[in-house]
């Protein structure tokens, strides 16, 4: 094995996955062009292929050499910090990774779930709105209790969360939640604090984008979220 | 003549309507402060700043651009002298010698000395840049054609795969996931869909601005929590005694070879403004009779990689504005704001929007010499600003972006691609992967396909056409030496 390790071979199986599937649906169009011999699929295919020898080029490398393959002052112009703050905090190991990505499916699942449910159901827009506050309120349940000891994990969720919920309930009624929980997922305690800032920062951001700028934000599409969302915009317009 | 005559009335318009002042002034104090507070920089404001510039006229938008870029990468030489947090990693060396100066009580000395020669390497490159652009625009219309500026484009690549990551595979598979993500929605020549999965979302392409947003702003912040949850810093004390000119100007040769180092680093697409301060610094360190002093607190290695990064800035308009091909991830975003104005950047921009390009010379120009006068009262600010802690910061910069990713198409869907876009550079950062080059590759790939197939197309299918174009071809050898040299350190050379 000479310098590889377990993730070095994932990160190539990965990379090499990728190629594979996505060329595999290339076939799906395929197709010559009358104007461009080579067609739509030859340039991405083209793309694929060098992804697969980096990826085998990358592997031969880390096996040859390990991570020490570039200079010393390259290493440093290209080093942000980030590496080394995940090794510190150990959430490079594969189970803080499982457990995180599991926890990133919540907002999917949101995304997916009422709709599917609503179609086998025969639910109409009504019905469809109780399933969809009935998931949120079962989806951020098992959120608060799975980012207990995983505060990261919870911080890359709560955004995806905030984007998922956000075309339903609303900019207006989201936002001041998803300030005060990253606040909190980033280590404040005082809770006053945590409103005061919470307030300034959507007292900025209404009056720049609401009041000056008339930028028309979300304002949800589930009663009485949508009815706050609009009354909120009225008073600032 | 003529180039004194358009500055001079690229400085009119620019300083003659009240608004484009107010965006110049905005501009120096936004990039300043962005470059200077850690966990954000000038690429974040850039980023929010991105779908906005779509209400701006473009004169405005790419002449914000420009001022964020200059004052940007000066800004984060604060933090680097005095918390040994560079801004931005174009103010890594800094770090080198200025954080031991603060160290030793001369803190003042190290921000006089990166705020002087800041101000002088910029505004030398921004005079040089004014000098040279248009006559490389006007000898690229007649030189440049599709096989030039596809060869063109896989020369930057080749080179910003080289040196934007950790090693050289990942800057390369960086770059290739960023072609990549530019291939999904219609072909460029017969409108076929490709990878839109079925979702109607996905047949116009995955929109650049809330990718960038993703990548940038969004990631820095993740970064940024996952860096928290391991350290802190202490605000160091003060002091304001900025060098004198007669330590300054010993340190002439210094600035001069690293203005030469900078600019050269600046104009080679994919090199900019980081690589410039770490080889103006080494060159100051090689140079040196006495380098065992570096790192212990010289003042020529604050003087040195602070000339080399602002000379840069100039130098990297050229290839933007004569050639229409970014160089780096800021000028990358430009060719966003040119795109969102239905401009594409390039030579014909000399011949259709001359007024465009003299106010952003001036603008840069003047954004320069500001450093010298801002730079100096904002320091203190700054310091202030610096102990906001950054969990408060952190939700404001979130939803700036947000709004920024829903504002350009009302589509909530852009805001989850966002923050998809920003865990997925998350992943990619923390395993040395470089987000620049993916957002590189991701503008370039467009560009890079629509022109490889004109080529194509014009060389009727004949590979060996391209060796009838003396420009295409050699950048093209230039390319594949870049890149097979790099493939040669990488698996042969001992680190250096």
């Amino acid at each position: 094995m000479r310098n590889l390790r377990l993730a070095h071979v994932i990160e190539a199986g990965a990379w090499l996955s990728l190629a594979l599937l996505l060329f595999i649906s290339s076939f799906d169009f395929s197709q010559e062009i009358e104007i461009y011999k080579f067609g739509a699929s030859a340039w991405p295919r083209a793309i694929l292929l060098l992804i697969a020898v980096a990826a085998v080029g990358q592997l031969f490398g880390q096996w040859l050499r390990g991570e020490g393959q570039g200079s010393e002052m390259l290493d440093k112009a290209s080093d942000d910090g980030a590496a080394l703050a995940a090794q510190l905090s150990d959430h490079n190991n594969p189970k803080w990774l499982a457990w995180t990505f599991l926890l990133m499916t919540i907002p999917f699942v949101y995304m997916n779930l009422p709709g599917m449910t609503g179609e086998w159901l025969s639910l109409d827009k009504s019905g469809l709105h109780q399933a969809k506050l009935l998931t949120a309120a079962v989806l951020i349940t098992i959120f608060l209790l799975a980012i207990r000891g995983n505060h990261i994990g919870g911080m890359l969720t709560l955004p995806l969360l905030f984007g998922a919920f956000i075309q339903d309930f609303g900019f207006y009624f989201t936002a001041p939640f998803f300030i005060l929980g990253t606040m909190y997922l980033m280590g404040e305690r005082h809770w006053k604090n945590m409103i005061m800032v919470g307030a300034l920062i959507m007292g900025i951001l209404l009056a720049l984008f609401v009041s000056l700028l008339y930028v028309g934000l979300p304002t949800g599409n589930i009663s009485p979220f949508y009815e706050f969302g609009t009354t909120v915009v009225n008073l600032l317009q | 003549m003529d180039t004194l005559t358009n500055f001079i009335n690229g400085t009119i318009t620019l300083f003659g309507d009240p608004l484009g002042i107010f965006i110049f002034f905005g501009g120096v104090i936004g990039g300043m402060l962005f470059g200077a507070i850690p966990g954000v920089s000038m690429l974040t404001l850039a980023a929010i700043l991105l779908p906005f510039t779509a209400h701006l006229s473009p004169e405005h938008g790419i002449m914000l651009f420009s001022v964020i870029y200059c004052t940007g990468v000066y800004g984060g030489a604060i933090t680097a002298i005095l918390f040994n947090i560079p801004g931005a990693p174009e103010n890594a060396p800094t770090a080198f010698d200025g954080y031991p100066m603060t160290q030793k009580g001369q803190a003042g000395k190290a921000v006089g000395a990166a705020v002087t020669c800041s101000a002088i390497g910029g505004t030398v490159s921004a005079v040089i840049m004014m000098i040279a652009t248009a006559p490389i625009a006007s000898w690229a219309i007649s030189a440049f054609g599709p096989p030039e500026i596809f060869a063109l484009v896989f020369f930057g690549l080749a080179v910003a795969s080289s040196v934007g990551a950790r090693t050289f595979w990942k800057g390369w598979l960086s770059i290739l996931l960023g072609l990549l993500i530019a291939v999904v929605g219609l072909d460029p020549v017969g409108g076929i869909e490709r990878w839109d999965f079925g979702m109607p979302y996905l047949l116009a392409g995955i929109h650049f601005i809330p990718t960038i947003l993703g990548f940038f702003a969004v990631s820095e912040v993740f970064v940024q929590v996952e860096k928290k949850a391991k350290g802190s810093y202490d605000a160091p004390k003060v002091s304001v005694d900025f060098p004198s000119l007669a330590e300054l100007f010993a340190q002439k040769i210094a600035v001069i070879r690293s203005i030469v180092i900078g600019f050269f680093c600046g104009i080679l697409p994919g090199i900019g403004a980081t690589l410039a301060a770490f080889m103006g610094y080494n060159e100051a360190v090689r140079w040196s009779k006495d380098r065992k002093a570096f790192g212990t607190g010289k003042l020529e290695g604050v003087v040195s990689s602070e000339t080399a990064n602002n000379a840069a800035t100039g130098a990297a308009m050229i290839p933007l504005l004569a050639l229409g091909l970014p160089g780096g991830a800021l000028t990358a975003m430009m060719v966003g704001v040119f795109q969102m104005h239905d401009m594409e950047p390039g030579p014909l921009v000399f011949l259709n929007s001359a007024d465009l390009v003299w106010v952003v010379f001036s603008a840069m120009f003047f954004a320069n010499l500001s450093i010298l006068l801002i730079g100096f009262l904002e320091t203190k600010t700054i310091i202030n600003l610096l102990r906001i802690p950054f969990q408060f910061l952190a939700p404001l910069i979130l939803l700036l972006a947000t709004v920024g990713a829903y504002a350009v198409r009302g589509l909530p869907i852009d805001i989850v691609v966002m923050f998809i876009a920003g865990i997925v550079g998350f992943f990619l950062r923390r395993s040395g992967y470089s987000v620049a080059g993916i957002v590189l590759g991701l503008i370039l790939g467009k560009i890079g396909e629509q022109t490889f197939a004109q080529a194509m197309q014009m060389l009727h299918f004949e590979w060996s056409g391209f060796f009838s174009r003396p420009i295409a071809i050699t950048l093209i050898i230039a390319g594949m030496l870049t890149l097979l040299n790099s493939i040669y350190s990488a698996f042969f050379k001992k680190s250096t």
